[in-house]
This record gives C-alpha cells, sequence and structure tokens, in this order.
C-alpha cells in the first residue's frame, strides 16, 4: 500500500481542506490535525503583543527533515495512512494559521493523536526553520532549546 | 585547500551581514575548526559559535566531522519554526 505523505515549505496560504483531501483514503476514518497560529495576544509569562511573524527557511534541508519527520511517524505508528506537514514562510499576522500536520487513520483509538503531536514536537527540534517577532517587546529572533545530534 | 560555501540563517545572518560565503579551508578542517577560524576572523559571530548549529551537506555535523571536498556548510540558531 503506497500511502500519500505531503511534506513543503510554502509562502502559500495553508489550504486545509485540500491537504485533507490528499491524505484521506477509502480507509480512513479518523484524521488528526494540528495547526499553529500567530498569536497577536500573549499572557502566559513575558505577557506581550504581536505585530507579526516572519518566517525563514533553509528550504532544501528544511523540505528534507520535513519528509524525515513524515518517515520517523510512520516507523513509530504503522497504523497512520496519509501524512500532511506543511510550514508557511513570510511575513504572517495574527490569527493565520503559520503550519499544519495533519495524520490519518482508520479510526481515532489508533495512535493517530499521538502521531500528529509527534510530528509538531519533532518539527521545532530538527527542522531549519526561524520566525523573528515583531511587536511590543521590539523585534527578535526566536530562538529554540534543541541540540540535534550528528545525523538526526 | 577546499573551497566551501557557507550559508547563514536567522541571527547569524544578521550577524555576518551576509547570507552566504565562499571559503577557502584546510583540507582536513573539522567543524571545530571552522567555529575557531570564523570567531577568529569574525568577531561578529564569535558570541553565536557556543550555542550554534553547523550542517554538512544539509545534514547535522558534530564537531569531529571533517569537512569534505565543495560541501555547502549552513551555521544557524536552534531553529524555532511551528
Amino acid at each position: 500500500m503506497n500511502y500519500p505523505t505531503i511534506f513543503s515549505i510554502t509562502e502559500a496560504e495553508i489550504d486545509l481542506n485540500d491537504l485533507l483531501a490528499q491524505i484521506t483514503l477509502r480507509s480512513t476514518g479518523a484524521a488528526a490535525i494540528f495547526t499553529g497560529i500567530v498569536r497577536g495576544e500573549t499572557k502566559r509569562g513575558d505577557a506581550h503583543d504581536t505585530e507579526y511573524l516572519e518566517y525563514e527557511a533553509y528550504v532544501p534541508m528544511a523540505e528534507a527533515k520535513l519528509k524525515q519527520v513524515a518517515d520517523e511517524i510512520r516507523t513509530r505508528w504503522p497504523i497512520v495512512e496519509g501524512i500532511a506537514i506543511v510550514q508557511r514562510i513570510g511575513k504572517l499576522y495574527p490569527k493565520t494559521p503559520t503550519v499544519l500536520i495533519a495524520c490519518t487513520a482508520a479510526h481515532r483509538d489508533t495512535g493517530v493523536f499521538d502521531a500528529a503531536r509527534y510530528g509538531i514536537d519533532r518539527l521545532k527540534e530538527i527542522v531549519p526553520i526561524w520566525k523573528k517577532e515583531v511587536g511590543s517587546n521590539g523585534e527578535f529572533w526566536v530562538e529554540g532549546e534543541y541540540t540535534p545530534k550528528a545525523g538526526e | 585547500m577546499n573551497r566551501v560555501k557557507l550559508l547563514f540563517f536567522a541571527t547569524l545572518r544578521d550577524r555576518a551581514g551576509t547570507k552566504s560565503m565562499e571559503l577557502e579551508i584546510p583540507a582536513d578542517l573539522t567543524v571545530q575548526g571552522l567555529k575557531d577560524k570564523i570567531s577568529d576572523e569574525y568577531p561578529n559571530l564569535k558570541q553565536s559559535m557556543s550555542s550554534v548549529l553547523i550542517t554538512i551537506n544539509r545534514e547535522y555535523a558534530f564537531d569531529e566531522a571533517v569537512i569534505p571536498q565543495n560541501a555547502e556548510l549552513a551555521m544557524f540558531p536552534p531553529v524555532s519554526g511551528g
């Protein structure tokens, strides 16, 4: 069985319906979808307002690493049918979806929620994408905390 | 000598003032050696070298890795996608 896997870095709007249709098979009965959104008002921690986020990526490596994340999901959750992982880059304003990870499976109790959760967590560890935040705290690059190991 | 391309992203690009450069490096230079060389030659980047991530031909590399001929190298801070 050849399951659909979609992975891309794009400047275009993320089309959830189109992506979902592409990873839905006749045997699919469940889809777990996570999407990250630009938050205009942050209340947790250092409270501040965000005017926009500016994303950039090392595109060829980022697309290869998105594929790797999808491969890792398939190794851990062989029941997953379709996978879509899309990161939008460029200048993105509050309320805009920035990233989407969707996994489909026959049933919801198959680990499909965990698979999607793993996808977004792993993307934030190893996929070379960065965001600059511009808002009430000024302008600064957000830096992650994870140091990938060689070959990871 | 070995001619390589070095790409910069995010904070590293801002501090370097350029997206990429071509470098002539010794044939047996390691990733750690490259960090030392960049620290010496580009004082603006020195503060970034302790947490910087380095890739060789689009894969994460250990400090001990020897840089191959005509490699595409990249330097960037820990990633923050999502």
